[in-house]
């Protein structure tokens, strides 16, 4: 895991926690059958309360994202779900990728490239869809 | 090891003092023969007073081999450099560092303050005997080397008598430092006590005898009457006494 | 379960010399907890800790600490073979070297741990020869955790252990506690200022103020239950006051009504709905603004 958590930022650690591992598993860094580090390790490499690493794996667990196998440590659970998620994200990846490489080649600044993608996903919420 | 810490802690002064006592030891083995020449050339003096007494008393010991070394060294020397080092050992302590960040480290080990107190004082007291005896011990060693010879016995009888009767000045500057915080308060007022005593020593010479240095010369003894018993069993309580009421000073102590 | 709490002060108080420290203090830390004790400069966060391992007796109010009793002498030295301590000044003795002051430390406890010991010389880097006035400031603060830690003690109790320490060395510090406590399943009770390590290692807290405890619990449940809901109007803010319990502060500016509370904050944002705003916002509160309104001089 390569992420610090912010204390100060109001989300609770473990909550901060538990998106990293949903994240990781939609990215693919990490696949159903994968083993999460230890608490007690993983506590310590993040310098966080070991009971807040395993209130999240808990919590984790309770949502089917992960299994804790007694003695053995704690998986990705290998739900199908996660998978699709996985080719999902890939795929938008690749169109999203696409997408900025030909703004950029017309010239669009990346930070007029945030806002344009901004201000269609704000038109979207506001009501009316494009096909 | 607490006995460790207290041996680090004042094993400068201690060693500083051991070497400038047995210093002190060899002069006064070396200036006898001096003496010796400076008593034919000096008439006794016909001055009055405690002075001329005085005077005429040391000329008389002076004859002597035991009585120089007695007036010299037990009854002198000794006396005063040992009750400057009891003084200096005395002081410190528990409370003077608690300024220093050392006293709360001590206090959060798992010992009783008892303990504390009773083995900074335990090795202070061994310390202080050693200052006594090995300087006294250096002097007989070295007697045959100008021809004389003092007896191991007598060395080790008034240097103890020096140590028990003196260990009183001590326990009040240890018992002292237990009621201030900075250092040169007990220092300062054991000091004034000694100059007290000694002042009242000479000014009542009848009383000499119960006074602390009485007790720590042992002139009776030197004059053949057996060891000073009593003297040195009340200088014993009344150490004890001002130890255990730094014991207890410090066992009620906030920190 | 009483025994349950490895520290446990019932209306504690503490005078010194005309100065009340500590004005009826009561707290409990359960076993295996972490846990942040808060509170501003002179709240008597070291007055607490002096009491609970003997320094310094109470005036009146009980204490234990693995059930026993502060004030017996016994119960003290009892208590402090299972301690392990590092105080504010980190103190030592200048006159000794690091291995010397291991060494001399590891005497007092028969459940030292040398291979601990060997294991945080490496980690920690510290020079065993070297002289311990020579040490710079976060070596003094590693030796003095590593003495703590080595001799296998139940309870660790730290006194501002990362005040004065470069984010580095804070970091090597809080990680070697955060280890420790998972490892051998020990209690941590340390006091600060530094709300962000609090935050990040802390279960349970406890904030003083003025001799007493003013907030104390699990560190989730506290910023769960601290929100702080914003009231925007299209006239001047009403000058609100609101019945449901709860609200820490109000304050005004402008056609901003802003409104701290530690707990309910739903029954509180029905009442600000019924004064009409134009918006209202309900956010997260960081651990430092819920310390520094909880400390606020009330006057």
């Amino acid at each position: 895991m390569i992420f610090r958590p912010n204390a100060s930022s109001g989300v609770p650690i473990y909550l901060q926690l538990m998106e990293q591992v949903k994240h990781a598993i939609e990215t693919g860094a990490l696949r159903p059958g994968d083993q999460l580090p230890g608490i007690r390790p993983l506590a310590e490499e993040l310098v966080i309360n070991p009971n807040t690493v395993a209130k999240a794996y808990r919590e984790l667990e309770h949502d089917g994202v992960i299994e804790l196998r007694h003695g053995a440590g704690a998986f990705v659970s290998g739900a199908a779900r996660e998978k699709k998620l996985t080719e999902r994200l890939r795929a938008g990846q690749t169109i999203v990728a696409a997408a900025v490489d030909k703004l950029r080649a017309r010239g669009v600044t990346e930070a007029e490239i945030r806002r344009l993608f901004e201000a269609e996903l704000a038109r979207l919420t506001a009501g009316g869809s494009r096909g | 090891m607490l006995w460790h810490k207290s041996w680090l802690e004042t094993r400068a002064r201690f060693l500083v003092g051991l070497a400038l006592a047995i210093c002190a030891a060899l002069s006064v083995v070396m200036l006898y023969t001096r003496v010796g020449e400076l008593l034919q050339l000096a008439p006794p003096p016909d001055t009055g007073g405690v002075l001329g007494r005085k005077i005429r008393e040391a000329v008389v010991l002076a004859q002597d081999y035991r009585g120089y070394v007695w007036s010299q060294w037990f009854a002198h020397q000794l006396t005063q450099m040992w009750t400057l080092f009891a003084l200096l050992l005395g002081s410190g302590g528990l409370r003077s560092q608690s300024s220093r960040g050392g006293a709360l480290f001590t206090l959060s080990l798992p010992v009783s303050r008892g303990r504390m107190v009773g083995v900074r004082a335990a090795v202070a007291l061994a310390e202080l005997a050693v200052l006594a005896l090995v300087p006294s011990l250096v002097l007989v060693a070295l007697s045959p080397a100008i021809g004389q010879s003092y007896s191991i016995a007598d060395a080790v009888v008034h240097a103890l008598c020096v140590a028990v009767g003196g260990s009183v000045l001590f326990s009040l500057t240890f018992a002292l430092s237990t009621l201030w915080a900075d250092l040169w308060r007990p220092l300062l007022i054991a000091l004034l006590v000694v100059v007290v005593l000694s002042l009242a020593q000479t000014v009542f010479p009848e009383l000499s005898r119960f006074s602390v240095f009485g007790v720590m010369s042992a002139e009776g003894y030197f004059q053949g009457d057996g060891l000073p018993w009593l003297g040195l069993s009340a200088s014993a309580a009344v150490s004890a006494a001002l130890l255990w009421g730094a014991a207890r000073n410090i066992a009620r102590q906030d920190f | 379960m009483a025994d349950a709490h490895v520290i446990e002060t019932g209306d504690l108080r503490k005078h010194y010399d005309g100065v009340e420290a500590l004005r009826g203090l009561t707290l409990a830390v359960p076993a295996g907890s972490i846990y942040g004790f808060l509170g501003r400069t002179g709240a008597g966060k070291t007055t607490t800790i002096k009491v609970l391992l003997g320094m310094a007796r109470p005036t009146s109010g009980r204490a234990t600490v693995f059930g026993l009793p502060v004030e017996s002498p016994q119960s003290s030295v009892e208590i402090r073979r299972r301690t392990g301590f590092v105080g504010d000044d980190k103190g030592l003795y200048d006159a000794m070297t690091v291995r010397g002051m291991i060494r001399y430390t590891a005497s007092f406890y028969p459940q030292w741990s040398r291979e601990l010991e060997e294991r945080y010389l490496r980690r920690f880097e510290l020079p065993a020869e070297r002289g311990i006035k020579d040490l710079s400031r976060g070596m003094r603060t590693k030796l003095a955790l590593l003495l703590a830690l080595c001799r296998n003690a139940d309870l660790l109790v730290l006194d501002e252990p990362t005040t004065g320490l470069d984010p580095a060395a804070t970091e090597d510090v809080l990680q070697a506690l955060v280890g420790h406590a998972a490892d051998r399943g020990c209690t941590v009770f340390f006091s600060s200022h530094q709300l962000a390590e609090v935050d990040q290692i802390a279960d349970r807290i406890a904030i003083v103020d003025r001799g007493r405890s003013v907030l104390a619990g699990a560190l989730d449940d506290v910023r769960a239950a601290y929100r702080r809901i914003e009231l925007v109007f299209d006239r001047d803010a009403p000058d609100a006051r609101f019945t449901a319990p709860g609200v820490v502060r109000v304050r005004r500016k402008g056609r901003v009504l802003s409104v701290l509370s530690s707990a309910g904050a739903e029954r509180i944002v029905d009442e600000a709905r019924a004064l009409g705003p134009v918006s209202v916002d309900v956010a997260p509160v960081a651990l430092k603004d819920i310390f520094l309104e909880t400390v606020a001089t009330e006057d």
